[in-house]
């Protein structure tokens, strides 16, 4: 595909254009959560035409975890004398015996590393420990674990395994399709995320579902010009997948990194908060690496936990409503008091609405008045 | 979490190499971009090379997160590279 440099004024244009000729309001929805903190950092909401709406869906790992998965991490950490390998944004995320972050407090060997392959050499160096990686996050973030697990099994580690809580992207925007209560005209589809898995898997949901697909960098002209492009479409009744990011998407992805996951991996059935256990929607290592498998090492079984009472972060990333429709939303829970995941992570939804959008709700009240 | 930035690769032995990370060398695993080769721009995620990158493509992917950088300069953001 060629590619045209466009700026972001040229951008705004195109999409304020779009919106006036549109015939109704649109909705559309980013399912990731580097997009969702880009488009507040860059005010890209504060510049939306009044009729474009534009929806984070369920593509923060740290939100989409089950809250019965974060009870079993933080689990392994406290009653299993572990060192506990994960990378920053799980920390703070709240459990039911309290998060990472306060179990560290507490004494337990909870590490923060920047790759999955710093907890495989962890191991390697300290065959007195017994090191568990926090495998969490979508297909971009999997290979990097699937390497972990190749070299251990290499190295014949036998103090090192992982916790999987990887997850697939199709199976959740299909699972929302496929839900009565969430209606959105398109999806601005993970730039990183599908490096790796290319531009055709999202042809099912242009072609199926009737869904419009852009994939979207991730700098405010990349993301104004997707909201553009889709909003183009709507107004144009074309429903099209249509890749702005052919500088690092092809349309077969990343092959290697693609057989690599699926060497080790299988497709699983996968809880997600908010979307309750999806088929096939996330991922569990093969039978001839589960002896990496940290939920056979340690008898670990996950169960159903209730969210927090009263937390809508279950709502707010499946869209079926906005941060500040939330009781709990910058009363009780604040980013230095986190109620739910969506506060906790950098990337969740409620606290770049904390951050970045409600202060201007407040602003705009206030010269009201 | 799934932030990549762009690198250069500066070093190479086997499937291990070194990046220049905006003038952080930095550690990078390049076994899933095997064609990577020294003096190529890589897309960089976790420590991973996940993709190689035209030149012109990386220097306006940081020329537009510094001019961000410089905005929210002041601001409380954390480190959101993962």
């Amino acid at each position: 595909m060629k590619t045209r440099t466009i700026n972001i004024q040229e951008a705004l244009d195109r999409l304020q254009t779009a919106a006036k000729q549109l015939e109704r309001p649109v909705t559309f929805m980013e399912v990731c959560g580097t997009h969702t903190m880009s488009a507040f950092r860059c005010g890209l909401h504060s510049l939306m035409p009044e009729n474009v709406t534009l929806l984070s869906g369920p593509g923060c790992p740290v939100c989409v975890t089950s809250q019965g998965d974060i009870d079993l991490l933080i689990e392994v950490t406290v009653k299993n004398n572990v060192t506990l390998c994960t990378y920053g944004d799980m920390m703070r995320v709240p459990g039911q015996l309290g998060s990472l972050e306060q179990a560290r407090s507490h004494g337990a060997d909870v590490q923060v590393i920047y790759s999955a392959m710093d907890a495989m050499q962890l191991a390697q160096q300290h065959p007195e420990k017994e090191v568990v990686f926090a495998a969490i996050g979508f297909e971009t973030t999997t290979p990097p674990t699937a390497v972990a697990v190749t070299e251990a099994k290499k190295l014949g580690l036998k103090n090192f395994t992982v916790l999987v809580s990887h997850k697939l992207v199709i199976p959740a925007m299909t699972a929302l399709l496929e839900g009565v209560d969430v209606n959105v005209d398109g999806f601005l589809c993970p730039g990183h995320v599908s490096v790796i898995i290319g531009s055709e898997v999202y042809r099912p949901i242009v072609d199926k579902y009737k869904k419009r697909c852009v994939i979207s960098g991730f700098e405010d002209v990349h993301m104004t010009a997707a909201l553009a492009r889709i909003t183009e479409q709507a107004r144009d009744n074309q429903i099209l997948l249509e890749n702005l990011y052919p500088q690092a998407v092809t349309p077969k992805g990343n092959q290697v990194a693609l057989d690599l996951i699926f060497k080790i991996f299988e497709p699983a059935d996968m809880s997600w908060r908010g979307l309750t256990q999806l088929p096939k929607s996330g991922l569990k290592l093969r039978k001839e690496y589960e002896d990496f498998d940290a939920e056979l090492r340690f008898g670990l079984v996950s169960r159903e936990t209730p969210e927090p009472a009263g937390c809508r972060c279950g709502d707010v990333i499946t869209g079926r409503c906005q941060p500040d429709e939330c009781k709990l939303f910058s009363k009780v829970c604040t980013p230095v008091h986190p109620i739910g995941p969506c506060m906790v992570s950098s990337e969740g939804t409620c606290q770049a609405w904390f951050k970045y959008h409600q202060p201007q709700s407040r602003l705009r009240k206030k010269v009201a008045l | 979490m799934c932030l990549a930035v762009p690198a250069k690769l500066i070093e190479q032995e086997g499937k291990k190499g070194r990046a220049d990370l905006h003038g952080n060398l930095v550690p990078v695993n390049i076994q899933l971009v095997p064609e990577a080769k020294v003096g190529d721009w890589i897309l960089m995620h976790a420590g991973f090379a996940i993709q190689r990158l035209d030149a012109k493509t990386a220097e306006e992917t940081w020329a537009v997160l510094e001019n961000l950088d410089n905005r929210l300069a002041g601001d409380d953001h954390e480190n959101a590279n993962h």
